[in-house]
């Protein structure tokens, strides 16, 4: 599913050049579960934002699906991204002046699915992470475990192929995180390949292998039994 | 999707009431003030429109040429509109008609004064009045007969069912009513209540028919395609082919230019008149727009840092950036949809205090497709410039940094919105200074030595036996004890009416001619204004014994350049008529408020007098004398209600045009600092907020409430500094072109830029203050836990 050769990232301020990924090179199969860890600077979000299309690299070369995205210009990543890639996020990110249902509706707005068969989409995601019953609800009005349930089901509801999780648990508590993690690896067994990166050693032992990144670079595998 | 941004503007707008109202409210000013400008601007513009036929309307303007300076004037000799409709092609119809004046009207017991003119019938059909009873054709068929207005056959009959009826006017003749016309609307050059055959005038006065007497207006229809340039060639010369001696040179101006061209410079040539401050009045009414927008657009930028997520979120699930373009541009135009539908109220509510400040008759119609369509097409101007730079501005966030809650780069912002902060400033402080300087000019103008004293000073119209009987009203007036002096004269002292280039005096250069105006009073008129003989003597109380003397002023005497004048003798007519000067007074000002005053020839004869002036004594109650003056005048003079004329009045009314521009400005300068000051608030509670964690360190490090507060005003303090600096030279280079308008003028002093300067400080650091003392009092341990 991605496939990176000799990946460059290097963020530049006037008096400072960054590196923050240094000729990395990755692979992950359709219907992994991939975790990448590393201490702060690492380059492990930079690596999710490109993984994402959210950024573009420097220099190397990344194959999404058997097709070269690295060039791609945003139309044509914005494009490529609402349709194969679902997010979740640290803090969640809602949109607090949209409703539980709404929120979750969005991705489905934008790929232009029609108003009827949106409603059955959600509301069949929404079950599946047991938050049917604050669907009208505001996100502030939801403890932290909710709303990231809210989160996954935002990212799955367009049936994407890949998730990104960038820290998923780092704001619940462990009861909470455990959950989320659950609903992440269902989601993997149903076929759905996810690169997730973490902190925590407990949350990347539910996936298959371990990435262990250092100065932007891989410097270890753990595969995991 | 249109449904999700309708919610996501709604909650946000709600979520944010203060900035919302903010917003709202400064953008609804903003419309209202350029909605109602454009009324009046409207007005100005179609002024005249009622007159379907108006594009092949004309008025004779006669031009005079004295010493260099050519004077353009509307008065014209009596035989001139006939001759003309005869002799000149693609002239269609000629009218004339006196210029409009008050005539006394009686039915039964009731008097009343009322205003009209005398004019040809072919008036009728140029001007397309609009017959209710009576036709056009056959209303001046009888000599004595008179088509009134509707307001006029109401006011004296209470219908207008009043063909057949007689008024009689000024208690000599009836005349008949053959014709009842609608009124005429506000904004047109006409004005009149009576028509009247001309005819009658013309019986009545010799001169009319002189081609060398310029007395009458000649209003003149064109064939629809007629050469407007070669009618004009072939009247150029055309007073010379009747009366070779005049010197006036005619031509004709159309009636779309009557109300915002009209005037005209020493050379001649036609320049912009009301026009100048029309076109002000619609740069102003945009700019104070854009200020409103400015407001819109600074406050949603500096506030983008909370859309920041929702722009991150929205990029994430797929929009592009066109998409979020459209969702912000629609927001704005939503807001302005909300401000437009507040400013109506506004409108509605400023509106009546508007019409008095302008004195019309402005509505708004939301049912006129104009009205309304000027309303949204400002409202839909105002959002895009409103919603333009936030849109791009937010739509251009990267959402991999902005959902990380990484700083945003913010310097850019920082100074667009500050660069706009400044231009609204300076915009305020241009028209608080051009406010200032307009009222300077005015009180000066005002407070200029007339030459005479214009306090307690009256005069009232003569009419019928009163000009035979004056030695007894005199006489009666000095005994009621409130009345120190009487005078006769022919004109209001305000506005002396007519002139004459044909004297002459030894050592005149005989090819040059002098324009001189000439006014007939009585012995006691130079006492009663309170005017002053630099030289020689006031004329003998015997009118005939002065019956070829004259008083000239100053300045005609400096022109005959003898030391002293007085004992000169000064010719009319190749000589036939020989005056002589026994008194120079000193200069008085007439006519133009802001210029010298022009040479001026005062003669001892009351056979033309118009007008009774009186001067009050000073410890007199105003109310109770004119109370004795009137009784006196009716017992004297039955049958004729008294009215009274105040001379100060009446030059406080000759300031109409600059105190309604000074009253403009001043409100505008109100309302564009207003709208700055929505602006800055909502500004200086987003820096409070921001740096609320900086303020909890800084007192948690020891400074006080006054350092805080200090520091949070002091960037806006620059800003409005910065301001001053841009302001002061446009403002000054602005007022100095408005002052060579006027030949007396003040000069621009330092201090009004120094006044100015410090108003907007002050209103500027007041505005602000509020939020950095609310931000520097607030519990440091509070604000340091917000991050």
């Amino acid at each position: 599913m991605i496939k990176i050769k000799d990946l460059e990232k290097i963020y530049r301020t006037e008096e400072v050049e960054t590196i923050a990924l240094n000729k990395l090179s990755m692979e992950v199969k359709d219907g992994e579960f991939v975790a990448v860890m590393g201490p702060s600077g690492c380059g492990k979000s930079t690596l999710l934002n490109i993984l994402g299309l959210l950024d573009d690299p420097d220099a190397g070369s990344f194959i999404f699906n058997g097709i070269e995205v690295a060039k791609f210009n945003e139309r044509k990543r914005a494009d490529l991204r609402k349709h194969n890639i679902g997010f979740v996020f640290q803090s969640f990110n809602l949109i607090d002046e949209l409703t539980v249902f709404e929120n979750v509706e969005l991705p489905l707005i934008y790929t232009g699915v029609k108003s009827s068969e949106r409603k059955k989409r959600v509301d069949e995601v929404l079950d599946k992470v047991q938050i049917m019953h604050r669907r009208n609800h505001y996100p502030q009005q939801l403890s932290g475990g909710q709303q990231q349930r809210v989160a996954v089901a935002r990212a799955v509801v367009n049936k994407p192929k890949l998730i990104l999780a960038d820290e998923p648990t780092g704001n619940l508590d462990s009861h909470n995180g455990n959950e989320v993690m659950e609903m992440l690896t269902d989601l993997n067994e149903q076929g759905t390949t996810i690169v997730m990166v973490t902190h925590s050693e407990h949350d990347a032992r539910y996936s298959h292998r371990i990435i262990r990144m250092l100065d932007g670079q891989t410097v270890l595998e753990n595969i995991m039994v | 999707m249109f449904k999700n941004y309708i919610k996501t503007t709604f909650r946000n707008l709600w979520k944010n009431k203060t900035y919302s109202f903010l917003n709202i409210f400064g953008l609804a000013i903003g419309i209202a003030c350029t909605a109602l400008i454009f009324l009046w601007v409207e007005d100005e513009l179609t002024y005249n429109h009622y007159f379907t036929n108006r594009d092949n309307l004309y008025i004779v303007k006669d031009q005079q040429t004295y010493d260099g300076t050519t004077f353009t004037f509307d008065a014209t000799p009596g035989p001139m509109a006939g001759a003309i409709k005869a002799e000149i092609p693609g002239i269609k119809n000629t009218a004339r008609s006196s210029w409009s004046d008050q005539l006394l009207f009686s039915v039964g017991d009731k008097s009343i004064y009322d205003y009209g003119c005398y004019v040809d019938s072919p008036f009728f059909i140029m001007f397309q009045l609009k017959f209710i009873k009576g036709n056009a054709k056959t209303a001046f068929d009888q000599l004595y007969s008179l088509v009134v207005t509707e307001t006029m056959a109401n006011k004296f009959f209470g219908t207008t069912d009043v063909l057949g009826k007689s008024l009689k006017v000024s208690n000599k003749q009836d005349y008949i009513i053959t014709g009842v016309v609608k009124d005429l609307p506000e904004n047109v050059s006409l004005r009149f209540n009576w028509l009247a055959p001309f005819q009658i005038l013309e019986n009545q006065n010799e001169w009319m028919k002189d081609w060398g007497s310029n007395g009458i207006i000649t209003y003149v229809e064109a064939e629809p395609n007629a050469n407007i340039a070669n009618i004009n060639k072939q009247l150029y010369g055309y007073i010379q082919t009747k009366s070779p001696e005049t010197t006036a040179k005619m031509s004709i101006y159309p009636m779309n230019r009557w109300r915002l061209w009209n005037s005209f410079d020493t050379n001649g040539h036609e320049k912009e008149g009301r026009l100048k401050y029309v076109n002000l009045f619609s740069l102003i009414a945009w700019i104070i727009l854009i200020i409103a927008c400015i407001n819109f657009m600074n406050l949603s930028t500096a506030r983008s840092e909370q859309r920041a997520r929702e722009v991150g979120v929205r990029k994430v699930l797929g929009a592009v950036k066109g998409k979020l373009i459209l969702q912000f541009i629609g927001e704005a135009i939503f807001m302005t949809l909300l401000a437009a539908l507040f400013s109506l109220f506004i409108i509605l509510l400023a509106l009546p205090s508007f019409n008095t400040l302008v004195e019309k008759q402005l509505a708004l119609n939301i049912f006129y497709p104009s009205h309304i369509g000027g309303l949204l097409l400002i409202t839909l101007l105002c959002g895009l410039i409103a919603g333009s730079y936030p849109a791009f501005y937010l739509s251009s966030f990267n959402p991999a940094s902005v959902l990380k809650s990484l700083k945003l780069k913010s310097d850019s912002t920082g100074l667009i919105r500050k660069g706009l902060v400044v231009s609204q400033f300076a915009v305020s402080i241009i028209l608080i200074i051009s406010t200032i300087i307009i009222y300077q000019q005015i009180q000066y103008a005002k407070d200029r030595d007339l030459g005479y004293n214009k306090q307690k000073l009256v005069y009232t119209g003569l009419n019928s036996n009163m000009k035979r009987n004056f030695s007894v009203i005199q006489n009666d007036l000095m005994q009621t004890g409130v009345v120190e002096n009487t005078g006769l004269s022919n004109s209001t002292v305000l506005q002396l009416g007519s002139n004459t280039g044909d004297f002459e005096w030894p050592g005149k250069d005989p090819a040059k001619q002098v324009l001189i105006t000439l006014e007939g009073v009585s012995p006691g008129y130079i006492p009663t204004m309170g005017m002053q003989l630099s030289s020689g003597r006031n004329f003998y109380s015997d009118i005939r014994s002065d019956s070829n003397n004259i008083i000239i002023n100053e300045s005609l005497a400096k022109i005959i350049g003898k030391k002293d004048a007085v004992g000169s003798i000064i010719t009319r007519n190749n000589g036939s008529e020989k005056y002589t000067v026994v008194g120079v007074i000193k200069d008085f000002i007439y006519n133009s408020m802001y210029s010298p005053a022009s040479p001026l020839i005062l003669y001892s004869d009351t056979s033309g007098v118009n007008y009774l002036n009186l001067r009050l004594k000073q410890n007199a109650d105003i109310k109770t004398a004119l109370a004795k003056v009137e009784s006196v005048i009716s017992k004297d003079n039955p049958g004729y209600p008294v009215e009274f004329n105040f001379v100060d009045d009446e030059f406080n009314q000759l300031f109409k045009t600059e105190t309604l521009i000074g009253e403009l400005a001043g409100v505008f300068a109100v309302l564009a600092i207003v709208i700055s000051c929505l602006g800055l608030f909502g500004l200086s509670a987003y820096t409070a907020e921001k740096r609320t964690k900086e303020i909890g360190i800084r007192k948690v490090l020891g400074a006080s409430v006054g350092n805080i507060a200090g520091l949070l005003s002091k960037d806006f303090v620059k800003l409005v500094f910065i301001s001053c600096i841009i302001a002061f030279p446009l403002s000054w280079w602005f007022m100095h072109g408005w002052l060579q308008d006027f030949e007396y003028r003040i000069q621009i002093s330092w201090w009004t830029f120094l006044a100015a300067g410090l108003l907007s400080l002050l209103i500027a650091l007041f505005t602000v203050s509020f939020q950095a003392i609310k931000a520097a009092l607030a519990n440091p341990v509070k604000s340091m836990r917000t991050e």
